[in-house]
């Protein structure tokens, strides 16, 4: 077994093991309709991630939409555990400037394959300059729809090194998405796009 | 739903002074690790951030982006530290949560586990102050280079070089350690 | 004694990484501080309204305060953009969903807890084409519509926005960014 997932088994396990505290009484949400405990594990799953400057809200959402889809406390119990991983690892590898939407987003493209690593780099790659919740919500996208994490990666990373608005990697996305459903292979629909939508006078600015 | 640092800032400005106990939690276990490593001891640690969450108040209307409160605050913990008294270095505190305990889980034996720590520390401390703060800014918090130039004031290629020098040190001091 | 087959840089910041924790009372002692300088700022601030009413008898500089007041009020309603409760700002975002047989369309999601407690947003037909415009935090979402057709309920996604990854339960979610318009 590598070090990395020993690492990830025993995040799991201190997520789990976390004493419940009294979570329920500090925080005026309430998480409904749970069984007693799935609640208690779902508040431990809370509490590790304040004491690691985690964003709680995605968690709390998730048990929302768990229990309006009809899943059931286990379920839950694991999806809102497999999010506070993913927030985590996102945070790690965002550092300590990312937004708390940032991270959201970077913990969807992760669960759609993208490697921590690379959300790190689009991170440092942009810094301050412009927020990267839209870029990673884009890359998390057309990875779920065929395109491959590396080509995906390449293409998010030069728009927004050739400096590209909210705008213009939304088009990129839906232009994306309309190709590949008419037939086009991912890979070139993503390249052939991104192409397109960086600027001819920033050419030189895309990160090669 | 929990507020955002925006949402947080907003309130403050407006008057509501508790909302700002919030960003204070938020942050502080985030932020107090660099200070930590910076200044070589909690207690420094814990006076430079709070000195820090304290100016960050008094001059919150100059944050211009409060959707980036967390990263504003963080360029005044790192001035903060800049600024801040003699390193002192500790022997007796121990500053790993559980969770993290867990997370670098070894197989050596604890005792060798918690030297091995100890010499980590010295061996920091024993860096210059400028070559501490970008080494631990650039492998620690994993800032990137331009970022670091904006926090820091100094520029990207002497960074780089202060980054490397610092490296090299650690390498040596940690060496000279192992051979002893 | 570590492996020095490994690289020693990557140990020393492995082991540099550790989160450190602090004791609850850290956030009082800043918050003691802070309302320090709070109540410091307001005594300052009603000195000089003392001042200003020290001076009434002087009409000129009345209207002049006056004035200033009017203005700064005015300017302060002028910029204010819509907010949630909290403070937080608000876009209008509308969703739309082309249906032509379904009975009733919702829109759950993020922004208003999935729809418990009666918060779903109904959507109205125009001929078919479902739509809906609700004010939405500025931020990243989850959301999916709730189709109500011949067939029962059921979920599904925005065909015309990005998928948003995650456990979804086995029913479709779309992602939806909401960035704020006064920047």
């Amino acid at each position: 077994m590598s070090k990395r997932t020993t690492r990830s088994l025993m995040m799991v396990a201190a997520l789990a093991s976390a004493s419940v505290t009294s979570a329920n009484a500090q925080d005026p949400r309430v998480l409904p309709r749970l069984d007693a405990p799935s609640r208690a594990a779902i508040a431990a799953v809370v509490d590790s991630a304040k004491a690691q400057g985690i964003p709680v809200e995605p968690l709390y959402d998730k048990v929302n939409e768990g229990v309006v889809k009809g899943a059931d406390g286990p379920h839950i119990v694991v999806a809102v555990r497999n999010l506070a991983l993913d927030l985590a690892t996102a945070h790690r590898a965002l550092g300590a400037l990312a937004t708390a939407d940032e991270i959201k987003a970077a913990a969807s493209a992760m669960h759609a394959g993208v490697p921590a690593v690379e959300l790190g780099k689009l991170k440092k790659q942009s810094g301050l300059r412009r927020s990267l919740t839209l870029p990673f919500t884009v890359l998390a996208d057309i990875v779920s729809r065929g395109v491959p994490v590396s080509t995906a990666a390449n293409a998010i990373r030069s728009l927004v090194g050739a400096g590209a608005k909210d705008k213009d990697i939304n088009d990129f996305q839906r232009n994306v998405k309309v190709d590949i459903e008419q037939g086009a292979p991912p890979a070139a629909a993503a390249e052939t796009r991104a192409k397109g939508t960086a600027k001819p006078e920033n050419l030189d600015q895309i990160d090669q | 739903m929990e507020s955002s640092d925006a949402e947080l800032v907003t309130r403050v400005l407006h008057g509501d002074v508790n909302a700002y106990g919030a960003l204070v939690s938020r942050y502080r276990d985030r932020y107090v690790r660099y200070a930590v490593h910076m200044l070589g001891n909690r207690e420094d640690a814990e006076e430079a951030l709070q000195d820090a969450f304290t100016r960050a108040y008094r001059s919150l209307s100059r944050c211009d982006e409060p959707e980036r409160f967390g990263a504003w605050l963080f360029r005044i913990l790192v001035n903060r530290c800049r600024t801040s008294g003699a390193r002192r270095v500790r022997r007796s505190q121990t500053f790993v949560h559980d969770e993290g305990a867990l997370l670098n889980a070894s197989e050596e034996h604890p005792a060798e586990q918690t030297m091995w720590r100890e010499e980590i520390e010295r061996a920091v401390g024993e860096l210059n102050q400028d070559q501490r703060e970008a080494f631990l800014l650039k492998y620690v918090e994993e800032v990137g280079y331009d970022e670091m130039s904006e926090i820091t004031g100094v520029g990207v290629s002497a960074l780089k070089m202060r980054v490397m020098r610092a490296c090299d040190r650690l390498r040596e001091l940690l060496k000279e350690v192992h051979s002893a | 004694m570590p492996e020095w087959g490994r690289t020693t840089l990557e140990m020393i910041v492995q082991d540099l990484q550790r989160p450190v924790r602090l004791d609850e009372s850290f956030e009082r002692r800043v918050m003691v501080r802070v309302r320090r300088y709070y109540a410091q700022r307001r005594r300052r601030s009603r000195g000089w309204l003392a001042v200003g009413a020290s001076i009434t008898h002087h009409p000129a500089w009345t209207a002049a305060v006056a004035a200033g007041i009017v203005a700064v009020a005015t300017l302060g309603v002028l910029s204010v953009h819509p907010r949630t409760a909290s403070g937080g700002v608000i876009e209008p975002t509308t969703f739309v969903l082309v249906a032509p047989t379904a009975r009733s369309v919702a829109v759950v999601g993020d922004f208003n807890n999935w729809g418990l407690d009666d918060s779903a947003l109904v959507a109205t037909s125009n001929q078919g084409v479902w739509s809906v415009t609700a004010s939405v935090p500025v931020g990243v979402h989850r959301y999916a519509f709730v189709v109500n057709g011949v067939n029962g309920k059921q979920w599904m996604a925005d065909p015309t926005a990005p998928r948003s990854s995650g456990d979804d339960f086995g029913m479709p979610s779309s992602a939806l960014v909401v960035e704020d318009s006064t920047k």
